[in-house]
């Protein structure tokens, strides 16, 4: 019994610490810190300081990518095909100490807002299966789906398109950047040679040296908008991002989602139990997409429509369902690490 | 200030039903509809200019309801949902024995239950929602609130389903984080939209609403074999036919077998090899969807794929998170209630 009450008294200080962190709004570490620096006393303050955090952290992305080119591409330095606004803020940048690269998880910062990218829209039709359904319905019907559970759970969705039109990969990435999301989720399918295979896999931004993988990226950015020489400038900076580590944490939180959910599924689906779903895993590809969004941002194959099984399951609202479900769950663990464990999360 | 009265109370705030247990003895619980009279003529009728619980859910043709939490969370961003929590917990407040009148005698310390996964804005707003009506509040996520009021904070698997969220928990001795729960929105409501959707497959003709398929489900809910078939009345072009809807209540609730089944494999696989025995052999159903008739034998069922264990159902589903609250709430410390004050804080 004394060891009840002694863990019982253990478990409620914990409880306390953390219900007193929540009522300050900060995490237990900053909060020591502040009270040690006796940093002002107004709860205005700390209300204000992550936004404060979160603003500047902003603020130095665009400064530093034109610096890491400068640095990685002396010998050439006018490229025509650079884009104006990059030119005039690397010139900004000239102006400035240059400023080293940041670690964003040194700031335990809230995931509020996450923008989800249907794959592909309009003549843009991506994969088909045999029976004739497109992989831009099934990614948009998804993608709904998946805004509508975070809606749910508080967060903020922007969709990189709400119909079936095409978008640039250029403005895919613009819209989430505009709209200072989050977290980027792009949601595609895939099409694996050989029809065999049912699996998921979940991508982020980084060097491959699989053939297969660079005939999948070249598919994926076929609509990008981007020159040949942007495209290289902005890989070179992207590949020594400190958003590569959280991209990765992302991946994988969606992918061991997705995996887990869609290798049991409910017995009343077709093959439900049949030939299970190979958890391909987490890699990295250059996919243009995930250049250029400036947050940690994943590309998720859900399923493959080359496989007869997979594209009769797509055909089913509960299967797109339970996708949407997984897709969600990933997004909120993610959240739910990056808040709860600073030093490992965002 | 030593004068007022310290009144402690355990607040289970759920999509479907919330209960309170206070520490004078009071339980009670309400469905969890709040409705405002839709125009003067519905405020002249009801004589009130709000309705809670049961009461709201009866005069809906004439009232503006809301059902104001959704995944056991408030819902965010619309004013008349969180103005709709705050009248459904002041009206438990009031149910424990607080009127309104007298608000100002009592120190009210409260302890409210969220599902396991809840963001922290979502306890912001649990916190904003409590302004005013709780002078103090702790969050507990709401199965350690069940663990803690079952006194199994060891080596225990909570499985907590509600109306709209399942939430499992691995007791380990320690605040349970982001390894040891989850929470699936595979729970009670999620059954009524298979079941609503099954039925009205299979009998196009008949009309049937969300809320008879509540009713039906709250009577007959099972999975594995059914005791007797599930008969049930709707009207078939406006004449009470019989329906037999056996197999589709089955598979409805069966529904939430796979997701719930893969979540407790995947928190069994993080307790230290050493102690997954003693958690199998105890983990504990609660809420009110963990009542589905046959539940307990098939999760003991599938448990035998990874060597077996025991499940049992609580006592007292309906009050058991809020007795744990209630619980957390008299053993909290004094001193700390001060920390937790739902004011604005003052400046040091």
């Amino acid at each position: 019994m004394a060891r009840v009450d002694r863990l019982k008294q253990r478990l409620l200080r914990e409880l306390v610490d953390q219900n007193v962190e929540l009522v300050a709004g900060l995490p237990r570490k900053l909060l020591k810190r502040r009270r040690r620096l006796r940093l002002g006393s107004s709860l205005l303050g700390l209300a204000l300081l992550p936004v404060a955090l979160l603003a500047s952290s902003r603020l130095f992305a665009p400064d530093l990518a034109p610096i890491a080119t400068h640095a990685s591409s002396p010998s050439a330095p006018s490229r025509t095909g650079a884009p104006a606004s990059a030119v005039s803020s690397a010139s900004e940048a000239l102006r400035k100490p240059a400023p080293r690269p940041i670690d964003p998880s040194v700031f335990p910062l809230a995931v509020r807002r996450i923008a989800l990218d249907p794959g592909h829209g309009g003549f843009a039709v991506g994969t088909r299966a045999s029976s004739g359904l497109y992989e831009k319905d099934v990614t948009l019907d998804i993608a709904r789906r998946v805004q509508r559970l975070l809606e749910a759970s508080s967060f903020e969705v922007v969709m990189t398109r709400d119909d079936d039109r095409a978008v640039s990969l250029r403005d895919r990435a613009r819209i989430a950047n505009e709209a200072r999301a989050d977290l980027f989720v792009s949601i595609h399918l895939n099409w694996i040679a050989g029809g065999n295979t049912r699996g998921v896999e979940t991508y982020y931004l980084g060097p491959t040296d699989d053939p297969e993988l660079d005939r999948l990226a070249a598919l994926e950015n076929r609509d990008s908008g981007y020159a040949v020489a942007d495209f290289r400038r902005l890989l070179d900076q992207v590949y020594a991002d400190a958003r590569q580590g959280s991209s990765r944490r992302l991946a994988e939180s969606i992918d061991g989602a997705l995996f887990r959910s869609l290798s049991r599924l409910p017995a009343r689906l077709p093959a439900a139990n049949g030939s299970g779903v190979a958890d391909r895993g987490v890699k990295t590809a250059p996919f243009l997409v995930l250049v250029s969004t400036e947050m940690p941002a994943v590309l998720a194959e859900v399923s493959s429509l080359s496989n007869a099984t997979e594209a009769e399951l797509l055909t089913k609202p509960l299967y797109r369902q339970y996708i949407a479900e997984a897709l969600a769950r990933g997004v909120r663990r993610y959240a739910l690490a990056a808040e709860s464990a600073p030093e490992k999360g965002i | 200030m030593s004068e007022r009265q310290a009144l402690h109370v355990g607040i289970d705030l759920g999509t479907s039903r919330s209960s309170i247990s206070a520490s004078n003895g009071q339980r009670h619980v309400v469905e969890s509809y709040v409705g405002w009279p839709l125009d003067m003529v519905a405020r002249k009728v009801l004589k009130k200019s709000v309705l809670i619980g049961r009461e709201a859910l009866e005069q809906r043709t004439m009232l503006d309801l809301h059902r104001p939490l959704e995944e056991g969370l408030i819902k965010d961003g619309s004013e008349k949902d969180e103005a709709a929590v705050r009248e459904l917990l002041r009206h438990l407040v009031q149910l424990a024995g607080v009127d309104p009148e007298e608000r100002a005698k009592f120190q009210i310390r409260a302890v409210v239950g969220v599902p396991a996964e809840a963001l922290r804005v979502n306890k912001q707003q649990v916190r904003k929602a409590m302004h005013g009506i709780a002078d103090s509040l702790l969050i507990v996520s709401e199965p350690f609130a069940v663990a803690y009021g079952l006194e199994e904070l060891l080596h225990t698997m909570i499985i907590d389903i509600g109306a709209g969220t399942t939430d499992i928990c691995v007791m380990k001795g320690r605040l349970p984080n982001e390894d040891d729960q989850r929470t699936l929105t595979q729970a009670g409501d999620w059954i009524d939209e298979q079941l609503f959707r099954l039925v009205r497959e299979r009998h196009p003709q008949a009309s049937v609403s969300l809320h008879m398929v509540r009713g039906w489900k709250e009577e007959g809910s099972f999975v594995g074999e059914p005791l007797a078939p599930i008969l049930v009345t709707a009207p078939v072009a406006g004449k009470p036919t019989r329906l037999d809807i056996t197999a589709e209540m089955r598979q409805a609730c069966e529904g939430i077998l796979p997701p719930l089944v893969e979540s407790m494999f995947d928190l069994l696989s993080r307790v230290d090899p050493e102690y997954q025995e003693r958690v199998r052999q105890n983990v504990v159903l609660s809420g009110g969807t963990g009542l589905v008739r046959g539940l307990g034998p098939r999760l003991e069922r599938e448990l035998q794929a990874v060597g077996g264990g025991k499940v049992r159902v609580v006592r007292d589903p309906i009050y058991v998170g809020s007795d744990g609250g209630l619980a957390i709430a008299l053993d909290a410390p004094e001193g700390d209630w001060e920390k937790l004050a739902t004011d604005e804080p003052k400046k040091r």
